[in-house]
């Protein structure tokens, strides 16, 4: 059974806080409004629960759209930035501006998200990468529309393995929206993952 | 005042090579900017238009941008090229330092591009 001890759970906290207050310094850079963000959470689920707490999240939003990077290195995880897909559009919009006719930017909508994705994603994963002074490397972002469940079983493996489920919310303030990322990681990423957070520990306290 | 140049944006994202062109264009209306989807066709497009600056992303399908940076680099030593990338990782930044290329993190924006313009054709 794989556990964090309180200090390490702690750790990661405050680790994947800062990863995420990047991601969402760049998202706020990107619609130039402000963005707030949960503190993140974490939780051990298979991916069907998994699914089952980010419809509990905004239970109105039927259909996401979800944009999915594998990152490997230091440790392995799918990270995903979720939003109803009625929103995307709306941030489509926000991030190239008014000039563009509406036919053009629902062309290139999907491309657009994937791009908002790659910049946010690697905003976080990528200040996790040198809190761990270990090089993580990202596949290129995909795109995916569904339900929650089908989102987490398009970003990965078998519906009945065990993840971490590290999710944080953020709202973009002015126009009402609320988007996710969540981190999932299986058995083998979380032994590594928790190895790096144990050399930031000793770094912060001096040890190595 | 600068006087014309060319500049040639290597980015997959189409969005990204749109605001990049925008940008451009809004400080430097004279400037002829070229693009390239990858780093193979940044290759290619480079030897045809001679390009005075390079903004390059990192993440693409195909040749990533670090490599086709590398070639580019070789091929025209004097052409300023800046990373224009989501990867802020401090390998990548160091890894451009190594190759003498410069470093501007996405998401792109009109004030970045402007410090971006400003410290390339500076050098």
């Amino acid at each position: 059974m794989f556990a964090l001890t309180e200090l390490e759970n702690d750790a990661l906290i405050e680790i994947f806080n800062i990863g995420v207050g990047q991601a969402a310094a760049s998202m706020s850079a990107i619609v130039d409004e402000p963005v707030a963000m949960s503190v993140p959470s974490i939780s051990f689920v298979d991916r069907r629960e998994a699914a089952r707490l980010l419809d509990s999240k905004d239970p109105e939003a039927e259909r996401i759209c979800g944009v999915s990077q594998h990152f490997e290195g230091a440790f392995d995880t799918q990270a995903i930035l979720m939003f109803p897909e009625d929103k995307s559009l709306e941030i489509v919009r926000l991030m190239v501006g008014e000039a563009v006719p509406l036919k053009e930017l629902t062309e290139m909508e999907q491309e657009a998200m994937c791009e908002i994705g790659n910049i946010i994603l690697n905003s976080c994963v990528g200040t996790l990468a040198n809190i761990f002074h270990h090089e993580l490397h990202g596949s290129l972002p995909q795109y995916h529309v569904g339900t929650s469940d089908e989102i987490m079983n398009a970003s990965g493996s078998q519906p009945d393995t065990v993840v971490l489920m590290l999710h944080i919310d953020f709202v973009l303030e002015r126009h009402q929206i609320r988007g996710y990322v969540a981190f999932v990681l299986d058995v083998t990423a979380l032994h590594d993952l928790k190895e790096q957070i144990n050399r930031y520990i000793a770094r912060a306290m001096g040890q190595e | 005042m600068t006087s014309p140049k060319t500049i040639l944006i290597v980015d997959d994202s189409r969005v990204s090579r749109m605001m990049a062109r925008n940008y451009i264009g809004v400080l430097h209306a004279d400037w002829n900017i070229e693009e390239a989807g990858s780093g193979e066709e940044a290759l290619l497009k480079a030897r045809s238009v001679s390009p005075d600056l390079i903004l390059m992303d990192v993440n693409m399908p195909g040749m990533g941008g670090m490599a086709a940076a590398e070639q580019l680099r070789q091929e025209w030593p004097a052409v300023p090229i800046s990373l224009l990338t989501a990867n802020v990782q401090t390998a990548t930044r160091e890894r451009a330092a190594a190759l003498g290329l410069g470093f501007v993190e996405k998401p792109i924006t009109e004030a970045r591009i402007a410090t971006l313009l400003a410290t390339l054709t500076a050098a």
